[in-house]
């Protein structure tokens, strides 16, 4: 019991972490790339832009048809 | 890498966009929200009614692979045939800031393949694992379909 709450905790924490990183990165002169800004940057060449967008289907064909 | 997007500069990855490339000076575009028009409301209330549909379809049959390589197709062929106007994209990113999400990114594929390599345990669950459940009843099963289709059109428009 105590070993599957640890990990779903762990996977919140690596959540919030997500969305904590997401709003440090809109504030005005942030360092750190807002979550769009960096897809982008690894959408500029053909191949980025695919394996993306392969991604994006493996996700859904895994949740929605498997 | 393409090398319009090697780093030219120490530390830096590459520079967002409306800043300068060396001295500061210039702040970061800022993106204002605006009033969503007719027909991006009508477009989002369609993709909702595809998204309600395909959450109708079983796992497992035809059907259900159907409703997620029909949106996969259309994304494809708009980001080959018609891209639409793409947010830009900037051309440098600074490393520091971006190594912040590669750690955290990383620890969610570790924390992820720890589990998928025991077999997805009930002692240690994947993601797919806990999220199945939450996606189960009807309409949260809509409504994460339609934030996949959602997630896809912001994709190939960057």
């Amino acid at each position: 019991m105590a070993t599957r709450v640890i990990t779903i905790i762990g996977f919140c924490a690596v959540i919030i972490a997500l969305v904590v990183l997401e709003i440090v990165a809109r504030r005005p002169g942030s360092r750190v790339p807002a979550l769009g800004e960096w897809l982008g940057y690894l959408m500029r060449p053909k191949t980025g832009r695919v394996l993306l967008l392969a991604g994006w289907l493996w996700l859904g064909w895994h949740y929605f048809s498997r | 890498m393409a090398a319009n997007g090697v780093s030219r500069s120490p530390g830096r990855l590459g520079r967002k966009p409306g800043r300068p490339a060396a001295d500061g000076g210039e702040e970061r575009t800022v993106r204002r929200w605006r009033r969503p028009s007719g027909l991006r409301l009508a477009l989002s209330a369609v993709l909702f009614g595809y998204a309600w549909l395909a959450a109708s379809t079983r796992p497992f049959t035809f059907m259900s692979l159907l409703v997620v390589l029909l949106p996969g197709a259309v994304v494809a062929g708009v980001a080959i045939w018609g891209p639409p106007d793409r947010i830009q994209a900037p051309d440098r990113l600074d490393i520091a800031g971006f190594s912040w999400w590669l750690v955290i990114v990383a620890v969610l594929f570790e924390w992820e393949a720890a589990g998928f390599r025991d077999n997805s345990p009930w002692w240690h669950p994947s993601l797919t694992e806990l999220i199945d459940p939450i996606i189960t009843p009807y309409p949260l099963r809509a409504i994460a379909f339609f934030l996949w289709l959602i997630t896809g059109w912001a994709l190939v428009r960057r």
